[in-house]
């Protein structure tokens, strides 16, 4: 369904842009670099593909911050600040504790690129918060 | 809080769209109100009150 908002319009347009951009950009990051032997002195060239897919997960951090910033509905501001809001105590709660088992007894090793794909699972989970709490969930 | 905005918007015959529209926000906005699962802002409640031309409390009260 299209939103109606445009602040979510151009919020998803942006998330779309980012996302294309994260996938290609992880794609040939992993096959450029993944598995190769840890050079001593990288490459600025093997550097630069290496931070692209972190550029394209700050892009979809900065959309999320401009549509807080153009949403002039504060009902609807509010439905995305609590699911973000949800998605960083889940995300705190996982890491510290996945954290604290890491150091203590052996789980295995929780990468930190994890952190981010954690982070947006919750937003899920704080629209499903929302919709249970306050009837609606927020921009999907 | 409570609020009277059901019976004020159903005594004009608007729909939750139609007051939505005049107030300038989304209708879930109105249906969060109207139920009483969000408390507006002092701004869009006075906008609120503005627009059905009564002081703020003939529209809310604390109870």
């Amino acid at each position: 369904m299209r939103p109606r908002h445009p602040a979510f319009r151009a919020y998803l347009r942006r998330l779309a842009l980012a996302t294309a951009l994260y996938l290609v950009a992880i794609f040939a990051a992993v096959r450029l670099l993944h598995g190769q032997a840890v050079p001593a002195a990288p490459s600025v060239a093997g550097v630069v593909i290496a931070l692209l897919p972190g550029i394209a997960v700050l892009l979809m951090l900065l959309a999320i911050g401009r549509l807080w910033v153009e949403l002039d509905d504060e009902f609807l501001r509010l439905l995305e600040i609590r699911k973000a809001l949800v998605a960083t105590g889940l995300t705190l709660a996982v890491t510290s504790v996945w954290g604290l088992l890491e150091m203590l007894v052996w789980v295995p090793r929780l990468e930190v690129f994890w952190v981010f794909p954690l982070w947006c699972a919750g937003l899920a989970v704080g629209q499903v918060f929302n919709r249970l709490t306050l009837g609606t969930g927020g921009c999907p | 809080m409570t609020n009277r905005l059901r019976v004020l918007r159903a005594e004009r015959n608007w729909s939750q769209q139609d007051l939505a529209e005049r107030l300038g926000v989304s209708r879930q906005s109105v249906n969060a109100i109207e139920t009483g699962k969000y408390d507006p802002s002092l701004p869009l409640a006075f906008r609120i009150a503005r627009l059905f031309d009564l002081p703020i409390e003939g529209v809310f009260s604390a109870d």
